[in-house]
């Protein structure tokens, strides 16, 4: 996947109307669309200039939401749910796994760039856990040996998509 | 008819083959809510609505007929219709299952609102974490706007001018909190807004608005097809209709279902139908309702237990959003709390010094509690911390975050009391 393009962007914010009301959608649009998963400068300041918005509402509204990021982030973000339902059915072992292979802890990039893993709350997937999210998609029913396969099938680049 | 034991809400989810299919839709019923409810006085509606007793599905449970009478006699040409789809409860799914297998139904529910309250614009704030099922629900709403349900002259009706369009989070629990979702739609930062005024009479952009979850826009139309009486039916004394109920945690059968109110709790933990009992092969220890906002029973007092608005208030529990996530006897539930405090801790929006620094606080003391840390006078500090962050928090979340710590403490204060490490000398003043 590479970056998006200027006017790729552009397209993104007219296809949502130029409308202040869903900044969201754009923002959460351009991020998932590039390579380095988050929005940097320049396309705050275009995503502000199209909406009318000043720069810092512009980061008002990056640093409030938790999905929105304003620094570089690795190839693939696993993400894990670390609420009640999924840490106490299997969901512990997610962190633990994850620093034994990728021997980084949680919110730094593996020295090749390739991974990252955090924990973030509830992703509606409460019966399905242990779960990992990578952008939209779910990891279901994990195990431990489960993760291995997911890690080996990504490294492989079994899925571009994401 | 609708008898009782039969799926409303969930009838299509379970059936249609392409959810966003109109006239598979209609196939099912699709739409006869909204063309019984153009056939009706607007007063009539409100009738209905009152005798179906559908309490709001999102978790306040306030009675919706109520709720639509106070817009509808709200002052103002501009009346927005928001739909609250940032389902963040921890253990709750429910929404997500409407959203992605029958969008048409919510969609239908928010058009009859729209007829009701002669609204142009109505928005559907729905979860960021739901990105694929933004783009099934955008089909849903295209597909209804060919069709004739949206847009301009809907159903041929002159002036019938009606839309919706999806907002989308970005990853917020606090703006599942009505005035924050409404600032959310507005481009601003999701922070609640300090009410009065009500949001019925001051809401989005400042107008009359009307927000209900998603459940609910779901259940408008099958009230309107099958009369108040009938949806009354399907529940108990003091809230009409079915609920849908996300089961999770140690329980064999993890999932969506649809029961009557009125169902009894052991039916839905342990009858093969539904939970199916331990998937541990341990006891079942406590149960969390509602959310992580929600309050916890132990399983051992809840034998007589309806699953009922009623039923639960006795029992000093609530349905909250419909999770139900059920530990066995391995959690201990001073462990299951700090988890609880740091989802709070973590979601605070920081607006209000009490919830900020409180959830930090009540995060802290319960941990020292599971470290078995905690000194002498720490229960009293716990308990007078979770009073102030109830009663001087703005919004919702600071002053729901008591209600699990409470309740677990009042089934299970030997856990608690095992924290305290009796080698130490008490400290000294310092209560808050
Ligand atoms: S109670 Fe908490 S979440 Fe609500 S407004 Fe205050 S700080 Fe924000
Ligand atoms: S609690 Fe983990 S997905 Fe809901």
């Amino acid at each position: 996947m590479s970056s998006l393009s200027l006017a790729e962007k552009e397209a993104i914010i007219l296809a949502n109307d130029s409308d202040p009301q869903r900044i969201l959608n754009m923002l959460i649009a351009i991020q998932y669309g590039s390579e380095e998963g988050y929005i940097d400068e320049e396309t705050a300041q275009l995503v502000g200039d199209h909406l009318h918005l000043s720069q810092a509402r512009v980061y008002e509204i990056l640093s409030f939401y938790a999905i929105l990021k304003t620094e570089p982030q690795a190839r693939y973000v696993l993400k894990i749910c670390n609420s009640t339902p999924c840490l106490f059915t299997g969901g512990a072992m997610l962190a633990e796994v994850l620093e034994t292979i990728l021997e980084v802890p949680a919110d730094e990039p593996t020295p090749d760039g390739l991974f990252m893993y955090h924990s973030i709350p509830c992703i509606g997937a409460c019966d399905q856990g242990p779960v990992i999210k990578i952008k939209d998609t779910v990891f279901a029913d994990l195990t431990e040996a489960k993760v291995y396969q997911l890690i080996d099938d990504l490294q492989r680049g079994c899925y571009q998509e994401l | 008819m609708i008898k009782r034991n039969q799926p409303v809400l969930l009838e299509r989810v379970n059936k249609m083959r392409q959810a966003t299919n109109v006239g598979e839709y209609q196939e099912y019923q699709g739409f006869s809510g909204l063309l019984k409810a153009i056939e009706m006085e607007k007063e009539a509606i409100l009738d209905e609505l009152d005798l179906a007793h559908l309490r709001g599905r999102g978790g306040a449970a306030f009675p919706l007929g109520k709720k639509w009478r106070h817009l509808y006699g709200a002052k103002g040409d501009t009346k927005y219709i928001v739909c609250n789809a940032d389902e963040g409860e921890p253990g709750t799914f429910k929404d997500k299952a409407l959203l992605k297998h029958d969008p048409l139904s919510v969609i239908e529910g928010m058009v009859i609102a729209g007829y009701l309250f002669s609204a142009k614009a109505g928005y559907i704030y729905m979860r960021g974490e739901y990105l694929g099922i933004q783009k099934i629900f955008q089909e849903a709403l295209d597909n209804a706007e060919k069709a004739g349900f949206l847009g301009e002259n809907i159903l041929g009706i002159p002036g019938f001018n009606y839309n919706i369009t999806i907002i989308s989070g970005a990853g917020a629990y606090v703006c599942g909190e009505n005035s924050a979702l409404l600032n959310s739609i507005e481009g601003k930062t999701g922070r609640p807004r300090v009410k009065p005024p009500h949001l019925a009479d001051v809401g989005l952009y400042l107008q009359p608005t009307l927000v209900n979850n998603v459940e609910s826009f779901a259940g408008i139309p099958v009230i309107l097809r099958e009369g108040g009486q009938a949806y009354r039916e399907l529940g108990t004394e003091d809230g009409g209709g079915t609920k849908l109920i996300c089961l999770s945690g140690h329980i064999k059968n993890r999932g969506l279902y649809e029961v009557n109110l009125g169902t009894s709790l052991q039916d839905i933990l342990y009858s093969e139908e539904y939970g199916g009992g331990s998937s541990t092969g341990r006891p079942l220890k406590f149960i969390h309702f509602g959310g992580q906002s929600g309050p916890i029973g132990a399983v051992q007092h809840l034998e007589d237990c309806i699953y009922s608005y009623e039923g639960l208030w006795d029992k000093n529990l609530s349905i909250g959003s419909g999770a139900i996530v059920v530990m066995d006897d391995q959690v201990s539930i001073v462990d299951y709390l700090v988890q609880v405090a740091a989802f709070f801790a973590h979601e605070s929006c920081g607006k209000c010094t009490p919830c900020r620094l409180g959830t930090t606080r009540i995060l802290e003391l319960l941990t020292k509690f599971n470290n078995q840390t905690a000194v002498v006078g720490d229960l009293e500090r716990l308990e007078k911390m979770l009073m102030h962050v109830t009663n001087l928090s703005a919004c919702g979340l600071g002053q729901s975050v008591a209600n699990p710590m409470k309740s677990g403490l009042a089934y299970f204060p030997e856990e608690f009391e095992a924290g305290i490490r009796e080698a130490v000398a008490p400290v000294k003043g310092g209560l808050w």
